[in-house]
């Protein structure tokens, strides 16, 4: 279980994120929903151990989360791969790192789930589209079997046609592998679909948890309130939701 | 601020004890005995085997390094030279004579590049792009490809052989001082014109110096408050890009011509393996370049807050 | 644009088969001919000692290219791995290799390159070493910087996460970023060895007599400069030329990195 417990880091003479208190069982989805600047990269970097928190800690199964090595997924598929590099050198990162065999079973399983062929591992990442690139990604992040994944924005580089179909082959992996997800979005109903709980995060700290069902009917703070107008009147959420 | 000025500090002591200890390993590996060294620095009188033994006892030359550098570097904190090892004589005065010849020398190449570079980079960025620019600039890297000991053989030869116009050898008048000076200039020239040309196209690119004119600022506070400071950086660096230039040029422009001074006084003690001198002059040259080097930080930072955040 | 590289081409053929050329032999002394002006057996004449000028010259420029490439390139191989040790060494690391390379920049290099040549004891090794001593510190930096800027990079990030030592990121990852910009300043640093090796050959400090080195070739030639001297001007010459040359190439690959990158 991922625990982040009453979590603060700095920023500057402020707080980048205050008092954050958040865990996540495996197999379960928590979103993260907040506007640009809220502290939701701040949040996943100092789970990566990126950045050192000021005061509390975050841990996985009761040890740092380093020792279950998460997969991560970035907002820009391209620039998470290194142009020099083939598709399948970076791919392959975790797997060379750790000395261990290929799992080119698992590369075959991940590939079809995520429609990919086996071909395009031989690529550059400037000769792919940005959605096969993301698709890729999460192949990465996914190749080493970790309990848990991060994914910063998933979606927001993509088309949006391809924004709901790469949501659904997340989730149909989360299904299969059983990995931990924590999404990080600003899309309040790419959350509402799919995740188990939603955590609205604003100036660095913590405005509500709670599950879409319960979210959608009673939200207690009124900046959730906002929050939902707000993705009404785009028309990404139904009313009736 | 107050954080950031004692970084600094910080930093030029750390360094300045770094170029200590890196002194220190070159003379206690070089070929030579540094207690013999030390010793004649110390005493006036001629050496016996027992008087540099004793040295080596108590200087901890006989047991490690670090008590060796110890004991070599406390004087050196007081700026306490001692004698040369060679003449027995003082450090201080020679060197100080050494600098004193130095000073025309060095002032007169600094004054010659200045003039030259200056009217060059001025009449180069008049049409930026023009024939003359074009001209400037390549005269400028050409100069930068002569090295001073062949130029200055070429001005000997021209000025002083075939015309005869000038002395080239030695110090006595201060007509002697122009060839060396010009050999000097005319490299401190080549350096420079780039940079001061680069600078005055870049203040002048400044875009948002018309709108603020528009905004009804006066020319003379645009000068104050938006050129000039933009304009210092650059003279700033280039100071401290010089005072190296200027240096190394000496050494070799006194070689050249045969002129006494701090060039000539750093080669002729290291043909002598004389140490006491040579660390004299690497000690205060060090010195000198860190509190040079501090100081233009310091004022980096107060020209341009930043350059402060950014650097720390 | 393309002369300039047909040139260093020139330059590097004559460096590594001058010899072959060359019509003496560069050491052979010859008292009764000392000083003879240029004619049909001594093409630019001889030196003090009767030595064929033109041989001296092409024998000499495996001394002063090759030595000088040989310089530039320790220095571009030590000060990248220094420069990507502070990059990638954590905080303290880098501040400490910093303030290394701050000491070896508290001093002008070649007045330090004089001195530190000069007290090992001259002769060829002290002369490399003393010039590749101080003919780091510049790679280190750009190295350094470059590295930072990449420290962010969505795939210097993942290659972190993945468990990818600091070897392999820095091979991997760092190295193809670095070697457009690092070769750039080798060309640079290349010129200054040059000059260098030159410098502290006329000092005395440099490749000893009786090998032909450009900067040699000055200092004996400086001493019958009024009786002949157009023995003065061939080495210089020799050494201009080929300092102008390796600097319009580094021109023109600086250039292209930056069109390159502008692009990218």
């Amino acid at each position: 279980m991922l625990k982040v417990d009453h979590v603060w880091v700095r920023r500057g003479a402020g707080f980048a994120l205050r008092n954050i208190s958040l865990s996540l069982f495996p197999g379960k989805t928590l979103a993260v929903v907040g506007e640009s600047g809220a502290g939701k990269s701040t949040l996943i970097a100092t789970i990566l151990d990126l950045v050192k928190p000021w005061k509390g800690e975050i841990t996985w199964a009761g040890a740092s989360v380093q020792t279950c090595s998460p997969g991560l997924v970035m907002q820009e598929p391209r620039a998470a791969f290194n142009p020099v590099l083939s598709l399948r050198q970076s791919v392959l990162e975790p797997i060379v790192a750790r000395n261990e065999d290929m799992p080119h079973e698992r590369i075959k399983r991940l590939s079809d789930s995520l429609e990919l062929s086996l071909e395009i591992f031989d690529r550059y990442p400037g000769e792919i589209s940005i959605g096969q690139a993301q698709r890729v990604a999460i192949l990465r992040a996914l190749i080493a079997a970790p309990p848990l994944v991060l994914l910063d924005e998933p979606l927001s580089a993509l088309d949006a046609v391809i924004q709901k179909h790469t949501a659904k082959l997340i989730s149909d992996l989360q299904q299969e592998e059983g990995f931990a997800a924590m999404i990080v979005t600003h899309d309040l109903g790419y959350a509402m679909a799919y995740a188990d709980e939603i955590a609205v995060i604003k100036s660095g700290g913590i405005e509500e948890v709670s599950t879409p069902q319960t979210f959608a009917k009673e939200s207690k703070s009124g900046y959730s309130r906002l929050l939902m107008e707000a993705a009404m009147a785009l028309g990404a959420l139904e009313p009736s939701a | 601020m107050i954080k950031s000025l004692t970084g600094l500090v910080l930093r030029a002591v750390v360094v300045l004890f770094g170029t200590a200890l890196a002194t220190f390993t070159l003379l206690w590996n070089a070929p030579g005995d540094p207690a013999q060294a030390i010793a004649m620095a110390r005493f006036d009188a001629l050496l016996t085997e027992d008087v540099i033994n004793q040295v080596r006892e108590e200087t901890g030359l006989n047991t490690n390094f670090w008590s060796a550098f110890m004991a070599w570097v406390g004087p050196l904190l007081t700026l306490d030279f001692g004698r040369s090892s060679v003449t027995g004589r003082e450090v201080w005065p020679d060197l100080l004579t050494a600098i004193r010849y130095m000073i025309p020398l060095a002032l007169g190449g600094l004054v010659i590049g200045l003039a030259i570079s200056l009217s060059l980079a001025i009449i180069a960025t008049n049409r930026p792009g023009g024939l003359l620019d074009r001209f400037a600039v390549a005269v400028a890297s050409l100069g930068t490809a002569i090295p001073a000991y062949w130029l200055g053989l070429l001005l000997i030869l021209l000025f002083a052989v075939h015309l005869a116009w000038l002395p080239a050898m030695g110090a006595r008048t201060p007509s002697h001082v122009i060839l060396p000076a010009l050999t000097l200039g005319l490299g401190v020239a080549a350096s420079l014109t780039r940079i001061i040309r680069s600078g005055i196209l870049e203040a002048r690119g400044q875009q948002f110096l018309p709108a603020i004119r528009r905004r009804g600022v006066s020319k003379k506070e645009i000068s104050r408050d938006h050129i000039a400071p933009h304009a210092a950086i650059p003279v700033v660096t280039v100071f401290g890009l010089e005072l190296a230039f200027l240096l190394e040029g000496v050494v070799m422009v006194e070689v050249i011509f045969g002129r006494p001074g701090l060039g000539t006084f750093l080669v002729a003690a290291i043909e002598a393996r004389d140490f006491p001198q040579v660390q004299a002059v690497v000690v205060l040259t060090a010195l000198i370049f860190v509190t040079v080097n501090l100081i233009i930080d310091v004022i980096y930072r107060v020209i341009d807050p930043r350059i402060g955040e950014s650097n720390a | 644009m393309r002369s300039v590289f047909v040139i260093a081409g020139i330059l590097f053929l004559l460096a590594v088969f001058g010899p072959f050329l060359a019509p003496h032999d560069p050491t052979a002394i010859n008292i009764p001919n000392r000083l003879s002006p240029p004619g049909s057996a001594y093409l630019l004449g001889t030196d003090m000692l009767g030595r064929d000028i033109l041989s001296r010259l092409l024998y000499g420029a495996r001394w002063s290219l090759g030595l000088a490439f040989l310089i530039s390139l320790i220095g571009l191989v030590v000060g990248t791995l220094i420069g990507l040790l502070a990059a990638l060494g954590g905080k303290l690391t880098d501040w400490t290799v910093m303030r290394v390379t701050d000491t070896f920049l508290a001093f002008p290099d070649l007045v330090a390159a004089v001195v530190i040549a000069g007290l090992l004891g001259s002769g060829t090794w002290s002369l490399i070493f003393a010039l590749s001593v101080t003919g780091w510190m510049r790679y280190a930096r750009v190295a350094r910087g470059i590295g930072l800027s990449l420290q962010s990079r969505g795939y210097v990030i993942q290659a972190k996460l993945a468990g990818l030592n600091n070897r392999s990121i820095a091979r991997w990852h760092y190295l193809p970023w670095l070697l457009p910009t690092l070769t750039v300043v080798w060309t640079s640093m290349f010129a200054r060895a040059i000059l260098g090796i030159s410098a502290l050959g006329f000092l005395g400090f440099g490749v000893q007599p009786p090998m032909p080195e450009w900067g040699t070739m000055l200092l004996d030639a400086r001493i019958h400069l009024r009786s002949t001297p157009l023995q003065m001007i061939w080495p210089g010459l020799a050494v201009v030329i080929s300092v102008i040359v390796i600097n319009l190439a580094g021109d023109i690959l600086r250039d292209a990195v930056a069109t390159e990158r502008d692009q990218a």
